[in-house]
């Protein structure tokens, strides 16, 4: 059986969040910043098996690999969208994966991290601008 | 414990792994990745990710797991299922599609039980698959049995160097006969390929080189008089350091395209259809 892919249309965008063009998004917080996946990245994915996350304490600098994700069909790489250290990480997705495909951007969280400069932020798009770019790169 | 099996929705070659358990009455507990089977499959994942391999579409299956044995893709299910691990090297995890089985591997196994291998192959073949098997010329009682039985739709032979430096790139002893009678057999196939990787060889001094241009040239020479015919399909390919299995070879460094072609210039002396694989 083959998973069909969502149309651009059919793609949640939030709006309160920032995104990067290699489909993390982050979300700014009272003590830090919310890392995750983008619900178009997810959906390419598909069914997720595994997920490797890092440890709490790692630094990483902004275009820096911070773990990986695994489906049946493919490997990818997670891409620290701003630069920080991880303060937490969501433990649940080791444990049921598809929570990153259900609810990528609440429950399917991937790290918290303390932001090494919040200027990275202004380097991102708006969600009507990561719209705008995937319906340009994708057609 | 039972023996399970991971399959895919609509996979045909779990149906044919299962129908296989099915006429034998091998008792075993399907698990749909897909559907029913999600959880225990993200959980067997988890466990054994390193054991369980990736193909350019991602993870083949099935996969059968049997207590502390676990088996991936057709081929290597059926040959557990039918002798245990008496099999193991004969099979690996293939990368073609659709009707083709690929890792074949005719020199990797017992020779011992060629009987059970030759079973495998032909109940593969009773299910309207097509087999493409490799040898590097070992076992050629082996691979002379699979060409007379027409079990080989297609043949691809490794012919890893020239005849004397066999036991050095092989790192054992090598009956030259054995090879040399492989070869020999080509031309009763219905498609045979030939191949030579360039790899790092460790030399008799204990020094690591990579295989020379001359050297080449005398591997494709040495295939031309053993099977009579210049005018084979003969692929170059090159190794990676990076893909090697072994740690010192890892640090070598990796050749150049155009390092390559010095190599096919001196092996089309003698192969006159040389290429370099593209990759």
């Amino acid at each position: 059986m083959t998973q069909s892919k969502k149309r651009i249309e059919e793609i949640i965008f939030e709006e309160r969040i920032s995104y990067d063009s290699r489909h993390a998004w982050v979300k700014i917080e009272d003590h830090g910043a919310i890392i995750g996946i983008s619900d178009y990245a997810q959906d390419q994915l598909g069914d997720l098996v595994f997920v490797e996350l890092p440890s709490i304490g790692d630094v990483f600098g902004r275009g820096e690999v911070f773990g990986q994700v695994e489906s049946v069909k493919s490997v990818s790489s997670l891409i620290m969208p701003i630069g920080g250290t991880v303060t937490a990480i969501n433990e649940e997705l080791e444990d049921d994966p598809e929570l990153l495909n259900r609810s990528p951007y609440s429950q399917g969280w991937i790290i918290k991290v303390e932001p090494k400069s919040l200027e990275e932020l202004e380097e991102l798009l708006t969600s009507r601008q990561y719209a705008d770019y995937l319906k340009t790169t994708e057609g | 414990m039972s023996l399970v099996i991971f399959t895919a929705t609509g996979c045909t070659r779990c149906k044919i792994v299962k129908h296989y358990m099915d006429q034998r009455q091998i008792k075993y507990v399907e698990r749909d990745m897909k559907a029913e089977g999600k959880e225990e499959f993200q959980n067997f994942y988890k466990m054994n990710r390193s054991a369980v391999f990736r193909g350019p579409e991602g993870i083949e299956f099935p996969i059968i797991v049997d207590g502390s044995n676990i088996r991936q893709s057709i081929g290597a299910a059926i040959a557990y299922l039918h002798a245990g691990e008496k099999l193991d090297g004969f099979f690996g995890v293939g990368t073609l599609h659709q009707e083709w089985v690929d890792g074949i591997h005719l020199s990797q196994g017992d020779p011992a039980y060629g009987d059970e291998l030759i079973q495998v192959l032909q109940y593969l073949k009773s299910n309207q698959l097509k087999l493409q098997v490799d040898t590097d010329g070992r076992n050629s009682e082996i691979l002379e049995r699979v060409i007379d039985e027409g079990l080989a739709n297609v043949l691809i032979m490794n012919v890893l160097g020239p005849l004397e430096l066999y036991p050095q790139i092989l790192e054992q002893d090598v009956d030259g006969q054995d090879i040399r009678k492989s070869l020999g057999l080509l031309c009763r196939c219905q498609e045979a390929r030939l191949q030579t990787t360039i790899r790092a060889v460790k030399r008799k001094d204990g020094s690591l080189s990579y295989l020379t241009p001359a050297e080449l040239a005398a591997t494709a020479e040495f295939i031309q008089t053993t099977t009579g015919s210049n005018k084979w399909r003969y692929l170059i390919k090159h190794l990676p350091p990076g893909e090697s299995a072994d740690n010192v070879r890892q640090g070598i460094k990796a050749l150049q395209w155009s390092e390559l072609f010095p190599y096919r210039a001196k092996a089309r002396d003698y192969q006159v259809y040389t290429e370099i694989e593209r990759t």
